[in-house]
């Protein structure tokens, strides 16, 4: 059922943040994912030319590392790019055979590869590039949030999250409900600022990113105590008592 | 879920080495088919993360690259022709080879290991042999660190230390693109950011952890000697040190002989029994600089009883760094960045440790016997590695950033640097470098390895010579403490056969990207004397995968992969444990090998079996030990020390120390194949001078002795070096390598041009060239790994957008990078976070054509490259004297990051093809011949 | 957005057949048809046009990963444009069927030009549907605005107007004065739609700079620094395709040359009785070829916001 859901009171909106400000780039969320869906429910995420001259593959997650000049600071960001579970997601609206679909209770957007006809239809209407066709299949493969995961209950509680906020070695993927106010990542969003991206289009992401920032230490250029070399400059401090 | 597969779901526990961090990992198997490698939750490595590169175990456990069969050369090296053998075979011709070699002069066995984690096997195994030819890959890594820490502070940078993430305020990361921690800094960093606290990274490169950093300072490479330098003279001029930490665990306040031309001086005024001296303000009066409730002068100049001048030591540092030499306006430009940064910086750190420190509510005894109320701390801290490492003065950086730490008491304490358990260690290390003993077929009295305090220490003949073929422990690397692992191929050449047999390399890539050169590196393996024999007569490789050096290789042992194998990482060698306490772990094999490989570690502990190698044999020459596994468990280095300190005794309940218990394994498997002793929180800090902590740390078998670790700001072993070459003592280094002793054996940090830069045309080569670790590679190890291919196939190489103007590069050029010793075509790119003089690349992604069974469009041979080819591993000597290896003057480390270069663009006419292009052979493997048993 | 060859062919032939049913049906209501030769007309024009429209959706299908599940496409009409155009599309058969039968069987009379209108209508709305396709695509600006679909109307009008002009040629002799003025005015009307298009393109900002794409601030400025992987993928290949700006000079007025002006010069011809079966033939032939081009632009042209993240102007 391609239409979008009707939005229930109370619904979850699971999703992703990413914290822009602490990814390192290391790729460790990417090929998790990739090793994760290639193992698990989804079926392999196929890889072409594994040993040739144009190595390529489906992937759910990629990340980029970008430059940036602004506000009188030059940074460089490693900004991870996967599906956001767009509550205007339009790439399940054009699907025409609903093996796009939205769900109503958490907001997950996944694909039915059994009905897929790769057409190809949601990759275009996907304005962030998550959709990958997976050239073996013929079908449109993306990211599930790791559905068959998150709610798998022969799994300990704490292991109820995506594969790639589970491996991320510095902690900078934070999974949850952004419905809920109160929830960890909702926290998150509300006190870094965590923003959409290409807010302008309309897809209305739930997945957030956190902007980078920088921390600073207020601190007094430390004075020489005397001016006029060696002995003078320590004497006062070394005058003092010690106690060995 | 379907159930029905679910029921054969199986997951096993063991240890990634899709990298040397050692995370730990559970592997589920489906039919005994690998479906999924996540992290262990519960392992105190990567508390459940897991890199890029671990993920990626599925795609190397089926690799086209492994290895099948042990192999023997048919064609001539570097062909790449083989036929396969048997393994009975193997064994035959490598026990008679070594049998001989061991029979006439064992150190004619040239035994180099890389990256594995079996060093206190194969250093024993090397000992045992009665080689002194044996280094692990430490001399081309990170000795600069390991020695300087060692050497200073009782524990290192490399391996030895970490920051306190959960206290620190402030973090300095010097010269970091990954590391060996890859895992434990990103979730460190990944805490620091979560409690805001500030991060600066001193990098010329702008990438990875420093595009995280608060603050990125693009030095100019190899000059933070001065910046760091340049801070201590701020902190000094401002007063903003921690007198009571130096007098109290430092040598700050030792009395150095002040006697210009005599035999000791520089050296620590002792008295009769051998105890340091200092001078007591209270009394007035000489006295041992260990006694308690002292008040020690920290500068003047006193008297000796022999009427001589003596001064603390911490006023000759005083009296260096103050001077306006080191004041960061005459330092800044060199280094490439602004005076007022380095003054801001250094306002930063006295402002976070002495206005912020971190107090800790849990009383300490200290080794005085002072109780301590609380723990305090200065919450800077600092951690450094290959940045620092891999210049020629890169051990006397990174003495100067452990001066820095002790003067701002950053050094165990909350907040600060901590040494990982089981570190700190007595200062030097260990005994020194093992020497043979009693007739050929013997062994070696303490490890091939170890701690020189002194000239008597070195391996040198009657004229200062080096003994051993890379010349570690010789007056050209006198703390050379791993060995020179970078020069063993170009030294075993030199030499000719007369000096070397066999080359026994074990998971080294040594005729490729750990080459400096690989172009000579390969010729040098596969040239022959006037009589058509080898200069380097055999040529052993243990590896895994079809790598470069495999093609060069006589005798081919093919090993298992790492889920595959039982490997021991071992207290003995490079542990797991944190600044939390001590731990090791061990893999168990988890698949069954599906070709005819088998675990190195079993195959030299039968090689050892049947040489009848001490320890590995009994008196009749029956070998002790079935397998790795078995000795693993019951090998013991002293009575209740052996490879694991874990579950040992009777009860299994010992740790550290304990009778073997035959069911170790098994209950490391039962844990998640690790084991972690938790210190209990008032042994957390202050480790050097820390009694519970020291006691337990004796008590476990980790140290000898339980008194103090006082640092060494002044480090007198240097001392003791130079005075040799200003002629005193009996040994002496030979007459053309005296001024340079003399010059870099300073007991306080000294800075100095890189010696390649040193003697390099700037104005041919005005640019520096590095490399750095990408994140998702390890080494020459991901090219065959079909997903971490997709990531990094082929490499750049970077430059600032300025320079790239200027030079009408654009990106995706092909250039020519040329240095004095060589060019390498490649393409390039533009960025800004750069040092505005520095290229750089991602390490070791291009490849020899035809290895790693790769096809041979594969862009990793095409458009990948190695900035290897312009490094030299020889810098000439001096006057003329034979060459000087590419390398750290005090320890031998190799300075790969030394190179200058130029860079221009290639004309339109040149193929877009990186060169040199070294070589087109596939591995072509015929198989066992007829009739072989 | 990749010039998938299957995917121009689609929207070309369907164009083409459409658009002449789409005339059928007006010439039908209009009752403009000469009487005697009705049948035929309408005989030889529904075939070609069906020939056409069939061939156009074989084609399509060859683009699908999963010919196979083609007939799940038909679900999905409450929302999606693609399953509208399917449905359409199919039910546009029944329709020129049945307008067809009825012709034959009765000539002129009030259910032919009730057909007519049907046929007009739903071939007019399949196409509309198509359009739609690209049009509802927010992620590519030269396709999500106003022009696409009134564009993708005309262009079926103009190109079905030739082919009637030909159909008429070769059964009456002559294309007639409706089929020839229809021609010409489509072919103008297209023409400054086209170069109306164009401007709007060009006139038209970025979706989105990369800056905002990565979620920075206003005033801030992003470059790439490294792609996550080095080989082309899928993302590249569908929605990375970048044209030359001198393969857009060149191409552009070849399209208006030969997709647009020559047809319109040679209806006028044939309308004047100018060798008229040359001169319709011709007219089809250019336009045929003028319009794949312009279909080709239509896709190269496109640029896919995603793309940004790569690095590739959009
Ligand atoms: N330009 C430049 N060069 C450098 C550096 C640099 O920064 N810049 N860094 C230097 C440093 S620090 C280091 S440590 C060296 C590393 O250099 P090496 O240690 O030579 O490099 P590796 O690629 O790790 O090669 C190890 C070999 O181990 C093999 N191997 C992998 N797994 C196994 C296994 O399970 N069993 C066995 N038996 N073999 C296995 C691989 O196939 C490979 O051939 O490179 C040095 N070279
Ligand atoms: N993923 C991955 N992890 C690895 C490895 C790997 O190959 N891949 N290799 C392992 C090994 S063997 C080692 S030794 C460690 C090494 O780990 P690192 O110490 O991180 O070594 P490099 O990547 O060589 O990084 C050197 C850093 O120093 C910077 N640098 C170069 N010259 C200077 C200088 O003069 N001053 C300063 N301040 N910075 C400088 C470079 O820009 C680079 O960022 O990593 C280990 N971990
Ligand atoms: S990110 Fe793309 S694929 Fe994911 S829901 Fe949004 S539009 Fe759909
Ligand atoms: S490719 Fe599959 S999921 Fe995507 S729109 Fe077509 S049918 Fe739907
Ligand atoms: S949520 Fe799961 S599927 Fe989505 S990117 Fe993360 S690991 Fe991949
Ligand atoms: S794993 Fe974490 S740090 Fe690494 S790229 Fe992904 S989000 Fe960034
Ligand atoms: S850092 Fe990565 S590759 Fe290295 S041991 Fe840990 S998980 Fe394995
Ligand atoms: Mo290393």
């Amino acid at each position: 059922m391609t239409m979008l859901p009707k939005p229930r009171p109370g619904a979850k909106k699971l999703g992703l943040v990413v914290d822009l400000d602490t990814c390192v780039g290391c790729h460790a969320c990417a090929v998790n994912c990739k090793e994760w869906n290639t193992g698990g429910q989804a079926g392999i995420l196929p890889d072409y030319d594994k040993y040739g001259a144009n190595p390529d593959g489906v992937w759910f997650n990629r990340i980029h590392s970008y430059e940036t000049e602004g506000e009188g600071c030059s940074r460089t960001v490693n900004v991870p790019r996967s599906c956001m579970h767009c509550e205007d997601a339009l790439c399940v609206t054009v699907c025409p055979t609903g093996a796009s679909y939205k769900r109503a209770e958490d907001g997950i957007v996944l694909i039915d590869t059994d009905i897929c006809i790769g057409c190809k239809l949601c990759s275009w209407a996907c304005p962030y590039g998550a959709r990958e066709l997976d050239e073996v299949e013929g079908v449109m493969r993306k990211c599930t949030l790791c559905v068959d995961r998150i709610y798998d209950e022969k799994l300990p509680p704490a292991e109820r999250e995506p594969a790639c906020v589970a491996t991320c070695p510095s902690r900078a993927r934070h999974f949850g409900d952004l419905a809920d106010p109160q929830s960890k990542v909702s926290r998150l969003v509300a006190e870094r600022g965590g923003v959409d991206l290409l807010a302008e289009l309309g897809f209305r992401p739930t997945n957030k990113y956190l902007p980078p920032r920088r921390a600073t230490i207020p601190a007094e250029p430390p004075k020489a105590r005397t001016s006029g070399g060696f002995g003078a400059a320590l004497l006062g401090l070394l005058d003092r008592a010690l106690s060995r | 879920m379907a159930s029905e597969s679910q029921a054969k779901r199986t997951v096993a526990h063991t240890t990634c080495y899709m990298c040397a961090c050692r995370c730990g990992i559970k592997v589920h198997l489906e039919d005994g088919r690998l479906r999924y490698i996540e992290g262990n939750r519960d392992h105190p490595v990567n508390r459940g993360v897991l890199c890029g590169k671990g993920s990626a175990g599925i795609m190397t456990a089926i690799s086209p690259a492994r290895l099948t069969t042990p192999l023997k050369r048919v064609g001539p090296r570097g062909s790449g022709s083989f036929e396969s053998i048997t393994w009975k075979e193997a064994m035959r011709i490598a026990t008679e080879r070594l049998a001989a070699i061991r029979a006439t002069d064992p150190n004619r066995l040239a035994f180099y290991t890389g990256r594995d984690q079996s060093q206190s096997l194969t250093g024993h195994f090397a000992r045992m042999f009665g080689t002194i030819n044996f280094a692990a890959h430490g001399g081309f890594c990170s000795v600069n660190m390991a020695a300087a820490g060692l050497y200073s502070v009782g524990g290192a940078f490399w391996e030895f230390g970490e920051p306190d993430w959960d206290h620190a305020r402030l973090f300095l990361l010097f010269g970091v693109a990954e590391d060996h921690d890859s895992n434990p800094i990103k979730l460190g960093l990944g805490k620091l950011k979560a409690r805001g606290a500030k991060i600066i990274s001193i990098n010329p490169v702008r990438t990875g952890y420093s595009a995280i950093a608060d603050e990125f300072v693009a030095i100019t490479p190899g000059t933070d000697g001065l910046l760091v330098l340049a801070l201590i003279h701020c902190l000094l001029e401002a007063g903003r040190i921690d007198t009571e930490f130096l007098v109290r665990y430092t040598n700050a306040h030792h009395l150095v002989i002040d006697a210009p031309g005599e035999a000791d001086d520089g050296l620590i005024a002792r008295d009769a029994a051998g105890c340091e001296l200092c001078f007591d303000r209270a009394t007035g009066s000489l006295i041992e600089a260990k006694a308690v409730g002292t008040d020690p002068a920290l500068i003047g100049t006193f008297s000796l009883p022999d009427g001589r001048r003596c001064r603390p030591a911490f006023a000759l540092l005083a009296e260096r760094y103050t001077d306006p030499q080191y004041a960061p306006e005459a330092v800044a430009s060199r280094c490439g960045l602004d005076a007022a940064t380095i003054r801001r910086i250094a306002a930063e750190i006295a402002q976070v440790a002495f206005q912020q420190p971190v107090v800790l509510d849990q009383p300490w005894t200290d080794t005085s016997g002072r109780r301590h109320p609380v723990m305090t701390g200065r919450p800077v801290a600092i951690h450094a590695m290959r940045g620092i490492s891999a210049h020629s003065n890169g051990f006397h950086t990174c003495r100067a950033i452990h001066v820095l730490q002790m003067l701002l008491g950053a050094i165990d304490t909350p907040g600060s640097w901590r040494y990982k358990s089981p570190y700190p260690r007595a200062i030097p290390g260990g005994p020194p470098p093992g020497r043979p003993v009693g007739a050929p077929g013997a062994t070696l009295d303490a490890p091939p390895l170890g701690f020189p305090a002194g000239p008597e220490n070195l391996l040198v003949d009657e004229d200062g010579e080096a003994l051993r073929l890379d010349r570690a422990f010789s007056w050209e690397a006198p703390l050379a403490i791993h060995g020179l692992m970078h020069m063993a191929i170009a030294r075993a050449f030199e030499a000719g056969p007369g000096k070397i047999d066999t080359l026994f390399l074990f998971m080294a890539n040594m005729a490729w990207n750990s080459a400096m050169n690989p172009g000579e590196t390969t010729r040098m393996l596969s040239e022959c004397d006037e009589h058509g024999n080898y200069r380097i007569p055999f040529v052993i490789v243990a590896d895994a995968f079809a790598s470069e050096t495999v093609a060069y290789a006589d005798l081919v042992l093919p090993d298992t992969t790492y889920l595959e194998r039982y490997d021991c990482i071992s207290l003995l060698d490079r542990p797991i444990g944190s600044a939390h306490g001590p731990a090791d772990a061990i893999r168990i094999p988890v698949l069954k090998p599906d070709r005819d490989v088998r675990p190195f570690q079993d195959v030299l502990i039968e090689l050892a079996g049947r040489l009848g190698l001490p320890d590995f044999a009994d008196a009749r020459g029956k070998p002790l030990y079935s397998s790795y596994a078995d000795y693993i468990v019951r090998h013991q280095r002293k009575p209740g020390i052996g490879p694991l300190a874990g579950f040992r005794g009777a009860d299994s309940r010992a740790i550290g120390n304990g009778a073997p218990n035959p069911r170790q394994l098994e209950q490391y498997a039962q844990n998640g194949c690790f084991w972690v002793h938790e210190l209990p929180p008032e042994q957390l800090y202050y480790k050097h001078a820390n009694q519970a902590y020291l006691s337990g740390a004796k008590a476990m078998g980790f140290i000898e002795e339980d008194t103090q670790i006082v640092l060494q700001l002044y480090c007198e072993t240097l001392q003791r070096f130079r005075l040799a070459a200003e002629g005193h003592g009996r040994y002496r280094p030979p007459e053309r390598l005296r001024a340079r002793v003399t010059a870099f054996f300073d007991p306080l940090p000294i800075w100095y041009l890189p010696l390649e830069e040193a003697m390099t045309d700037r104005a041919r080569f005005p640019l520096h060239a590095i490399t750095q670790r990408p994140m998702a590679m390890y080494h020459s190890w991901g090219s065959h790994n079909a997903w971490l291919r997709q990531v990094m196939p082929e490499n750049r190489i970077y430059l600032h957008r300025d320079l790239a103007t200027e030079l009408g590069i654009h990106d995706e050029d092909w250039v020519w990078v040329r240095s004095r010793n060589g060019a390498v075509r490649c393409q390039a790119r533009t960025m800004t976070g750069v040092n505005r003089d520095t290229v750089w690349t991602w390490n070791a992604i291009g490849k020899r054509a035809g290895a790693w069974a790769l096809k041979p469009d594969a862009p990793e041979f095409r458009r990948g490259f190695l900035l290897n080819h312009v490094i030299s591993e020889y810098l000439p000597g001096e006057g003329g004297g034979p060459p000087h290896s590419n390398s750290d003057p005090v320890t031998g480390q190799a300075a790969w990051f030394d190179v200058t270069v130029s860079i221009e663009r290639c004309d339109a006419q040149a193929p877009a093809e990186t060169s040199p292009r070294p070589g087109a052979n596939p591995l072509r493997v015929r198989p066992v011949a007829e009739g072989a048993s | 957005m990749r010039p998938d060859a299957s995917i121009l062919l689609l929207t070309t032939s369907t164009g083409f057949g459409y658009g002449l049913l789409a005339w059928l049906g007006v010439e039908a209501a209009l009752g403009v048809m000469p009487a005697g030769r009705m049948r035929t007309l309408v005989a030889a024009g529904l075939a070609v046009s069906l020939v056409l429209v069939s061939i156009g959706l074989a084609a399509s299908a060859f683009h699908l990963g999963r010919k196979e599940r083609a007939w799940r496409a038909f679900s999905q009409w409450r929302s999606s444009w693609l399953s509208r155009e399917g449905v359409a599309s199919v039910l546009t058969y029944p329709v020129a069927i049945a307008f067809g039968i009825i012709a034959w069987r009765h000539g002129e009379g009030v259910w032919t030009r009730v057909l007519g209108v049907a046929a007009l209508g739903a071939s007019l709305g399949t196409v509309y549907c198509t359009a739609m396709i690209y049009a509802s695509l927010k992620p590519i600006r030269q396709w999500h605005n106003a022009h696409t679909a009134p564009d993708y109307l005309l262009y079926a009008l103009f190109s079905g107007a030739l082919l009637l002009a030909v159909i008429h040629t070769v059964v009456l002799g002559a294309p007639g004065a409706l089929a020839s003025a229809a021609a010409a005015a489509a072919a103008a009307l297209a023409l400054v739609a086209k170069r109306a298009y164009w401007r709007h393109i060009d006139s038209q900002k970025p979706l989105a700079t990369l800056a905002a794409a990565i979620g920075l601030p206003k005033g801030n400025e992003a470059r790439p620094l490294d792609a996550p992987h080095f080989t082309e993928n899928f993302i590249l290949r569908e929605m990375g395709f970048v044209i030359a700006r001198r393969h857009t000079a060149k191409l552009r007025p070849l399209v208006i040359a030969i997709g647009f002006a020559s047809p319109l010069v040679l209806s006028v011809l044939a309308g004047l009785a100018v060798a008229p079966m040359t001169t319709t033939m011709l007219a089809l032939v250019c336009a045929a070829l003028g319009l794949l081009t312009e279909r080709w632009l239509f896709f190269a042209e496109a640029t896919h916001v995603s793309a940004l993240y790569y690095g590739r102007p959009i």
